[in-house]
């Protein structure tokens, strides 16, 4: 389990980034999350939330998407994975193991290169500001 | 006084700004050519007993130092100085993997110039140490029968991502009903390319291939 030292980095970012703006409140913390990371999003959304308790961060909606992975193949074809053969690899239980087992080229079938979908990305925070004026 | 509300794009990766630290050990070793190895595997799967194997057959041939990473580093550490390489402890606490930031610390504890070759032993689990490259140019995961031999694919990255893998304690696959074919198989499935070698401690031949592996790596560090 390494949601919590993510979190703490998560948190930190988030932390600084709000008080350059002069934040009063942070509203929302959205993040981008690789399907084949290694990475729960309901344990990081708990880790955050216990990290931000006393914060101005307290109260945010810690909202997590998922993006599905992207391979590049050597014959020229890049794009996502197929879903129509993830449904057909539904005798897998885990979501992971679906993906990763289809990670071949759809064009010309050859095994290909994951080129996104291991990510983990801070996208954007809304936050709350006093109207100076 | 008003309330605003105000949208702030980031754009923060976590893993990438682990990447650029592990680019940075990366450039460094480079520059000193030490062939670095991130050795990974499961509690158990044999990383410490061929990581000695290789110190052993290699250090009067080679400068060795170990980075030995784990919860409290200091057993496996000893092992390792008892084989007189050099060698650092680093304690991950109730971290579950080494990242870049860990290592680049290790690194300034270690003569470079005096290094060829640099064995970095992550912490043991299957999961964790998947998405956190180091500054390694060698990623090993080394998997033993006795963890059955569903294993492969129920961790899928870690066999994907990997350069090198090692199907270890194979003498005792039959006490344990596991058949280490199909653990290649497996693991080929997910990444055809990659080298499999198939390894047990009593066996001189299968640690030779698995020695010289890592030596070739040396030597093509030396002549870049």
């Amino acid at each position: 389990m390494h949601e919590f030292s993510i979190a703490c980095e998560i948190f930190e970012q988030v932390m600084a980034t709000a008080k350059e703006h002069g934040a009063t409140e942070v509203k929302h913390v959205t993040l981008q999350m690789g399907r084949l990371s290694h990475t729960n999003p309901e344990q990081l959304s708990f880790c955050f939330k216990v990290l931000s308790e006393e914060s101005i961060a307290e109260n945010a909606d810690f909202i997590v998407e998922m993006i599905p992975p992207s391979l590049e193949c050597e014959c020229g074809y890049t794009g996502t994975v197929d879903e129509e053969k993830i449904r057909e690899n539904c005798e897998f239980k885990s979501e992971l193991l679906a993906y990763a087992a289809v990670m071949e080229c759809p064009i010309c079938g050859k095994p290909a290169q994951i080129t996104g979908g291991r990510e983990l990305i801070i996208k954007s925070i809304e936050i709350e500001t006093e109207d100076q004026n | 006084m008003f309330m605003l509300m105000h949208v702030i794009d980031m754009g923060h990766d976590v893993y990438k700004a682990n990447d650029k630290v592990a680019e940075k050990n990366k450039k460094k070793l480079d520059k000193y050519q030490v062939f670095s190895v991130n050795v990974m595997g499961a509690i158990g799967s044999g990383k410490t007993t061929l990581i000695e194997e290789v110190i052993r057959q290699l250090k009067d041939k080679y400068k060795i130092a170990v980075i030995a990473g784990d919860v409290i580093a200091e057993m496996d550490s000893s092992r390792f100085r008892k084989l007189d390489v050099p060698t650092i402890p680093v304690n991950t606490g109730k971290e579950c993997h080494l990242d870049a930031k860990l290592v680049e610390k290790a690194l300034d504890e270690i003569d470079l110039n005096n290094t060829d070759l640099l064995l970095i032993e992550n912490v043991g689990n299957l999961i964790c140490p998947v998405d956190f490259k180091l500054g390694e140019h060698l990623r090993v995961v080394i998997v033993s029968v006795t963890e059955g031999d569903d294993i492969i694919l129920k961790h899928p990255m870690i066999f994907k991502t990997s350069n090198l893998a090692v199907i270890n304690k194979v003498d005792i696959a039959h006490a344990v009903d596991v058949d280490a074919e199909k653990m290649r198989d497996d693991i080929l499935s997910l990444n055809p390319n990659v080298p499999v070698i198939l390894t047990s401690k009593h066996d001189w031949e299968s640690l030779e291939t698995w020695i010289s592996f890592i030596e070739l790596g040396v030597k093509k560090s030396q002549n870049r």
